[in-house]
């Protein structure tokens, strides 16, 4: 068995492993671990300096409300999701039929359509900054949460089309070759027999670009101003800049806005399956 | 009326010419087999009658249509694929009824076709199961019963016995022998595997190389082979080959002169020779005899030996080194090494000319 498993490691190894393993977990998981830490301190703490101590009581539920009553943490969250949303399904649905129509139709442009697609995400999105947000003011979209959604739309489209056309590739071509000699039309093949096989690739894809989207923080200061239109990560940094103290506050909104993409991935966990295709050809 | 019709047909994928001009007539009803070595071009000769890959140049009638650039679809074809291809998403009869439910057929019409192809293929009780929980044999039989229920003109069957076992590809064999013969249907059939074409083919059509060697009933492929290729494709264990030179003897006869000195004379029939002139001689293993009398001795040494219990296959080595097999009966014993007096009759032998070119086919009737 290769590696050596560790219950049949030497002593020395396993004992290593068991000590390290703990350790290496607590510090990687060492900030994360500190906010949620002072995001239940009470404000007393931390003015009184009592940062990385045991907090004095559970301010937990103090905290958590102050944050929802006093900012506009609740707008900038539903801001979140009416840009991410749509994005995921504009990006994903967009997707799935470039994906398909790149790796099924044989055309003499497909390789270099293709590269295009691919090759704008290796643009540094820094380099956007002034030519996007300009186009955004021009068209009326600067400001908002559709130009912002439109943006990550169009810009995650590129990287989807890549892993669903490569996707794509790998399902059995015979398949596809036996629907069309019983006389169904491609836009049946793609609907009932190629979608329903994507199903993991369109949940992976789901949760990886509703994490993208909603943890973005360039584009929602770039392309947005006021509060009826930012995202919550743009939004956390306003919220510093009100109490400029507050830190027991920003920590549980920073929390609070990093729960839906976990959220989302538990969701979509029973659609990551493999062996979808079992049956359907041989050799 | 479902006869299929070749006329010149040519296949390139860009410079490189796979199929090179054929010229093929399948009546109504008969079972065809496409047979020949890897790479030869029967699978693309059968994708493009079903439409699958276009026709370089050249036409294609179906049924007394062109159907050169017609979709798949509309050339009423059915094609089996050796993956078999099944949906492994829906059950065996939502695979089943599938194309029908595309192309709009009405629900009761879907219901009635699905239960015929079911109980011809036996398959009225996994028809709620899904491809993944079938064995090889029953995903097979389902691929079949999707070709069915389009009640297609034509059958296109590509190696569809290849990924089975060897016990079940008999078993299978037999079905779809049967299954022609029920639905009396035009079917044609790409196999390597030689066996599977003679046991099944009312005509066997031999590709190498993207051109048709020979066409005919697996009998006459067999008994009178047209060129040395076809000769030592057909038939298994494979012909064995000699070369030889061969004169014109009295009373219209050829007299062969086999290595090592053994003199043949067979019936010339049409063939003309010149004096000396290097011809090769072909004669199969299971003609050959192991000792006693024969019109053509040739001495040889035992290499291997298999016992397959229905008969024995010598391995042996000439006297110039080439390397024949003989098949003998299941009793027959000998150790490697020892000397072997290989007899060849005269009526069992072909003579190729130096072009590959078959000029004498042997005759068993005499």
């Amino acid at each position: 068995m290769f590696p050596t498993p560790v219950q049949k490691a030497p002593a020395w190894v396993r004992i290593g492993y068991q000590i390290l393993l703990p350790a290496a977990l607590v510090l990687w998981l060492l900030p994360l671990l500190g906010v949620a830490l002072t995001s239940i301190r009470p404000a007393g703490d931390l003015a009184a300096g009592n940062y990385f101590g045991v907090p004095s009581y559970f301010a937990g539920p103090e905290n958590y409300t102050a944050v929802f009553r006093d900012s506009h943490i609740g707008q900038f969250i539903l801001n979140s999701f009416k840009v991410t949303i749509p994005t995921v399904i504009g990006a994903v649905g967009l997707s799935c039929l470039t994906g398909f129509a790149l790796s099924t139709y044989k055309f003499k442009a497909n390789l270099w359509i293709f590269f295009l697609f691919v090759a704008g995400n290796f643009v540094p999105f820094q380099i956007l900054m002034v030519p996007v947000r300009d186009l955004s003011v021009r068209t009326g979209l600067y400001d908002s949460v559709y130009g912002l959604m439109l943006f990550h739309t169009a810009f995650q489209t590129g990287f989807c089309t890549l892993f669903m056309r490569n996707f794509i590739k790998t399902l059995p071509f015979a398949l596809i070759e036996s629907a069309r000699v019983e006389g169904v039309s491609e836009w049946k093949i793609f609907w009932h027999i190629v979608l329903p096989l994507m199903r993991p690739a369109i949940a992976a894809l789901s949760v990886l670009i509703f994490t993208f989207v909603w943890n973005d923080y360039f584009w929602a200061t770039v392309l947005v101003q006021g509060d009826h239109a930012m995202p919550v990560t743009a939004g956390l940094l306003s919220l510093k800049g009100r109490w400029v103290s507050a830190w027991q506050l920003v920590s549980a909104g920073s929390i609070v806005a990093a729960l839906p993409p976990v959220a989302m991935f538990f969701l979509m966990q029973r659609h990551f399956i493999a062996g979808l295709t079992l049956g359907a050809t041989k050799g | 009326m479902a006869e299929v019709s070749l006329r010149d047909v040519k296949k390139q994928f860009g410079e490189v010419a796979v199929i090179k001009g054929v010229d093929l007539d399948v009546a109504d009803g008969e079972f065809c087999v496409f047979v020949g070595p890897s790479g030869c071009g029967k699978s693309t000769l059968l994708r493009m009658i079903a439409g699958l890959e276009e026709i370089s140049s050249g036409e294609l009638k179906i049924g007394g249509r062109d159907m050169t650039s017609v979709a798949p679809a509309d050339r009423g074809v059915a094609m089996v694929f050796q993956s078999y291809a099944l949906y492994p998403h829906m059950t065996v009869a939502q695979n089943i009824g599938f194309g029908l439910r595309m192309t709009g057929h009405p629900k009761a019409e879907i219901a009635r076709r699905t239960k015929i192809a079911a109980d011809m293929l036996q398959l009225d009780q996994l028809l709620a199961r899904k491809p993944s929980q079938l064995s090889g044999g029953q995903r097979q039989r389902v691929a079949i019963g999707r070709a069915i229920v389009r009640e297609p003109q034509v059958f296109l069957f590509d190696e569809p016995l290849s990924n089975l076992d060897a016990a079940l590809r008999v078993q299978m064999r037999i079905e779809i022998g049967k299954l022609h013969q029920d639905l009396k249907a035009t079917m044609i059939y790409v196999t390597h595997d030689q066996v599977e074409a003679m046991t099944m083919a009312d005509k066997i059509v031999v590709l190498n190389a993207g051109v048709i060697e020979q066409v005919g009933s697996p009998l006459e492929l067999y008994h009178r082979p047209g060129n040395l290729f076809v000769a030592g494709f057909i038939g298994s264990p494979k012909m064995n080959f000699i070369k030889a030179t061969a004169s014109p003897a009295p009373g219209g006869m050829i007299a062969l002169t086999l290595p090592g000195g053994a003199l043949l004379t067979v019936p010339a029939g049409a063939a003309k020779v010149t004096a000396g002139q290097l011809v090769t001689v072909g004669v199969r293993p299971e003609h050959l005899t192991v000792g006693g009398p024969a019109d053509a001795i040739l001495p040889a040494k035992l290499r291997l030996a298999e016992y397959l219990g229905s008969e024995t296959m010598f391995y042996v080595q000439l006297a110039d080194g080439s390397d024949f097999s003989v098949k003998a009966d299941g009793l027959a014993k000998a150790a490697p090494g020892a000397d072997l007096a290989i007899g060849v009759p005269a009526a069992a032998c072909h003579v190729f000319d130096a072009d590959g070119r078959a000029i004498i086919n042997g005759d068993l009737t005499k």
